[in-house]
């Protein structure tokens, strides 16, 4: 009977507005919107950009937009008709605005491309996310037109030419971005991915408790005995062992900081059960039980299990990512307000501080076949002005040098000018394709040696686990 | 004697039931048979296929390997290891829910004051979402904070704090913990169910004969539960074998893979690393271990039939 109605209401649409000049309501649509989720049809009509589910949809809506209009008389949009028509699917990231938001400026900014905006769940759900958007893409017919990921997913999806090298349209650009940013989202030699935001981990301290920013583990682990014997905190140290993601992340920066890697940059040498490697970890499990900084429950916390008792003024020192900042300078969650500071993570004696390197970029559907359309948005949505956008209303560190000089970020996000030194330092974890069975193979390995001090036997196994893996 | 009208029919000579053409009857079967076909024959039968092959959705790789992915899964010792967590972990809470099931059952069973509001009360734990439960455990049992460490201490049945989940001896049984919390109402209703099909007057003629109510039970009302016993045992070990989501989102399979259990270790293969075969081949081996059970369970279930029938 619905159904029934939608048909009249298109018939006395297409009757009253033959040339179909108004199909762009005058309101915003809904962010979330399953019939997009659904693959197109082949042979729908790709001339105007619309299929038919897509133009009824519109149609319905746009005569209510008439009939507002007729009650409302206001100024509203005419929308080109010819315009290119892109689909944007990204993870869910929010602040003072929201992605959509930010989508319908760049669509109200000009009238050739209208991008329709798909979200896909939070970051926090990364595995969901990642399954989502490998789903669309691997049925190669061009939806989403550009899509966001992170950065442990730009070897996979540039393997699977999932995503369009960008270097003919970018490559005058790449020197504007961080180095590093630029390098992660480089494959083979190949630009696949345009950077958006950065993040990496850090380290978090009270400056009330008389600390010193420590510069190597030694300082740290000195500090932390000290806070604690003061009786003024619980624990001394704090960071993620939980057999999640997040412990590779914890692990690269122990690694890094002394020299090594996991895997090495050609991505079929494993030196993970090498010496820089296994004293690392065994550092990490000396933290637990030798030093006692550290309590045994890390080894099932990932990162908000980990902040609140840092946040609760139980902790000296706390790693974690920028979003802990928000919440230790707020009132209502925190008990350390204006007494935390951040600093990049300590290192071993003679080598340099390593962060774990996070952070979304942008691609293009190799399979889509409106990418002039496609590099036009990419190049708006990663525009130091949209940058500067998303760092002052949704709290996303710039990938650009010069936004973080920007006066707004001074006055918006004063934090994040500190931060600049510590994404200096941040290093990727292991770059390959295979990357999903590596982190699976290294969670399950380190939480062994972290659970049962058989540090440098745990290691073996991983290595040779990822050796097969790498190799095959 | 009016004529069966069943869709076969019986050779007299020699006993074999064959199929009877009735198209009509055959046509009304189509929409159920077609369902199930669907969203159930057919998922199997292609998670089977695809266990064959080597197929990654995030590489061109998509070939028929044989049983190739059947060798490595069982050369692996991640999977013998979930396969193990997933058989105790099934063991221990089939066990201890249908007990405790039992015990409820029978207290709720008797007539006493309030008995419609317990019965109702009984099915919260049950009603609540398990990620809500899983959160909920979380907090109770949390190494630092939690009430059951604090309560523990308090009544100095420990003097340091257990780590309940970071602890390799401590994460599994705790998850059995939740999950007997959260499951055992369910038993608990069903094993109800099946008292109430006892009539009171066979336990009434055995008080007559003397026999007192540790008598009534295990010679009447036990005998006479179990087939309902066994069926409510055997849906529990079915769906405890399938255990997903208090792992997931408690521990994650660790500290030390101590909690990984095969779906969360399928979950990963499939879903994370994408490995659609390698994954399938683990659900595979997955339906086959729940047909073991389920056929264990048959088998004593007709056996138990027939005796009492006799």
């Amino acid at each position: 009977m619905r159904f029934f109605a939608v048909i009249c209401i298109i018939k006395m649409h297409k009757n009253a507005f033959p040339h179909d000049k108004l199909d762009r309501e005058p309101f915003s649509r809904p962010v979330i919107d399953n019939d997009d989720l659904k693959p197109a049809r082949p042979g729908a009509d790709s001339g105007s950009g619309l299929n038919r589910r897509e133009f009824i949809r519109r149609s319905g809506m746009a005569l209510a937009g008439a009939a507002a209009v007729s009650t409302f008389v206001g100024p509203r949009r005419a929308y080109a008709a010819s315009a290119v028509e892109l689909t944007f699917a990204s993870a869910k990231f929010y602040g003072k605005q929201t992605i959509a938001e930010v989508v319908k400026a760049f669509n109200d900014s000009q009238s050739k491309i209208h991008v329709t905006y798909k979200e896909l769940p939070p970051p926090s759900s990364s595995t969901e996310v990642h399954q989502s958007l490998v789903q669309q893409l691997a049925r190669r017919n061009g939806d989403p037109d550009v899509f966001t990921l992170d950065i442990i997913w730009i070897a996979e999806f540039a393997a699977a030419k999932w995503a369009l090298p960008l270097d003919q349209y970018f490559k005058d650009n790449t020197g504007e971005y961080f180095p590093g940013m630029v390098q992660a989202c480089t494959w083979q030699n190949k630009l696949v991915a345009l950077p958006w935001f950065v993040d990496s981990g850090m380290l978090y301290y009270r400056k009330d408790l008389g600390i010193s920013a420590p510069s190597t583990w030694t300082d740290l682990i000195a500090s932390a005995k000290e806070a604690i014997g003061s009786g003024k905190v619980k624990f001394g140290f704090l960071w993620q062992a939980k057999q999640a993601e997040v412990l590779v992340c914890d692990l690269v920066s122990f690694i890094g900081s002394n020299g090594g890697a996991i895997l090495q940059a050609d991505g079929k040498t494993v030196s993970i059960a090498d010496a820089p490697a296994v004293q690392a970890v065994q550092l990490m499990y000396d933290l637990i039980n030798k030093e006692q900084i550290t309590p045994a429950d890390v080894l099932s916390w990932d990162e908000e299990p980990s902040r609140r008792p840092f946040t609760g003024g139980e902790a000296a020192f706390l790693r974690n990512w920028s979003y802990v900042w928000k919440i230790a300078q707020s009132e209502a969650e925190s008990k350390v307000v204006d007494e935390v500071a951040v600093v990049p993570l300590p290192h071993f004696p003679d080598k340099k501080s390593a962060a774990c390197l996070g952070g979304y970029q942008y691609g293009i559907n190799a399979s889509s076949k409106k990418r002039d359309a496609a590099v036009e948005f990419v190049r708006w949505m990663s525009s130091p002005e949209t940058q500067l956008r998303f760092a002052t209303q949704l709290g996303l560190c710039p990938t650009r040098a010069a936004v973080f000089e920007q006066p707004e970020i001074g006055t918006e996000q004063p934090f994040m000018q500190q931060l600049k030194e510590v994404f200096l330092g941040a290093i990727p974890r292991p770059v390959t394709p295979k990357y999903p069975q590596v982190t699976l193979a290294l969670q399950s390995a380190v939480s062994t040696a972290l659970t049962t001090g058989k540090v440098e036997e745990s290691l073996k196994s991983a290595k040779q686990k990822i050796d097969t893996i790498v190799k095959a | 004697m009016p004529v069966a009208r069943t869709l076969t029919h019986v050779d007299v000579e020699s006993g074999i039931r064959f199929p009877r053409w009735r198209p009509g009857a055959w046509l009304l079967l189509v929409p159920a048979l077609g369902a199930i076909g669907t969203v159930s024959v057919y998922p199997v039968l292609l998670g089977l296929w695809l266990s064959f092959r080597n197929t990654t959705l995030s590489s061109p790789d998509d070939a028929f390997i044989g049983v190739s992915n059947y060798q490595q899964l069982f050369a692996d010792s991640q999977f013998w290891n979930a396969w193990g967590h997933t058989i105790e972990f099934t063991g221990a809470s089939t066990l201890l829910e249908t007990m405790l099931g039992l015990a409820m059952a029978l207290v709720l069973t008797e007539r006493f004051l309030g008995r419609g509001i317990v019965r109702a009360a009984m099915l919260i734990p049950w009603a609540i979402p398990t990620v809500v439960t899983s959160k909920m455990f979380g907090w109770l049992f949390d190494g630092q904070h939690g009430l059951v460490n604090y309560l523990a201490r308090f009544f100095g049945l420990i003097h340091t704090n257990i780590n309940w989940y970071g602890s390799p001896e401590f994460a599994l049984p705790t998850i059995v913990m939740a999950d007997v919390w959260k499951t055992t109402p369910f038993m608990a209703l069903l094993l109800l169910a099946g008292l109430q099909t006892i009539p009171p007057s066979l336990t009434e003629a055995a008080s007559i004969d003397g026999a007192n109510p540790w008598q009534q039970f295990w010679m009447v009302r036990f005998p006479l539960l179990a087939p309902s016993l066994l069926i409510a045992a055997m849906f529990r070990a079915l769906d405890a074998f399938r255990i997903f989501d208090l792992v997931y989102v408690l521990t994650g399979g660790g500290p030390a893979d101590s909690t990984e259990v095969l779906s969360t270790l399928t979950y990963k293969n499939l879903f994370s690393a994408l490995q659609f075969g390698y994954g399938s081949a683990l659900s595979t081996v997955m339906f086959l271990t729940e047909i073991v059970i389920a056929v264990g369970f048959g088998v004593f279930l007709l056996k138990r039939l027939q005796e009492v029938k006799l």
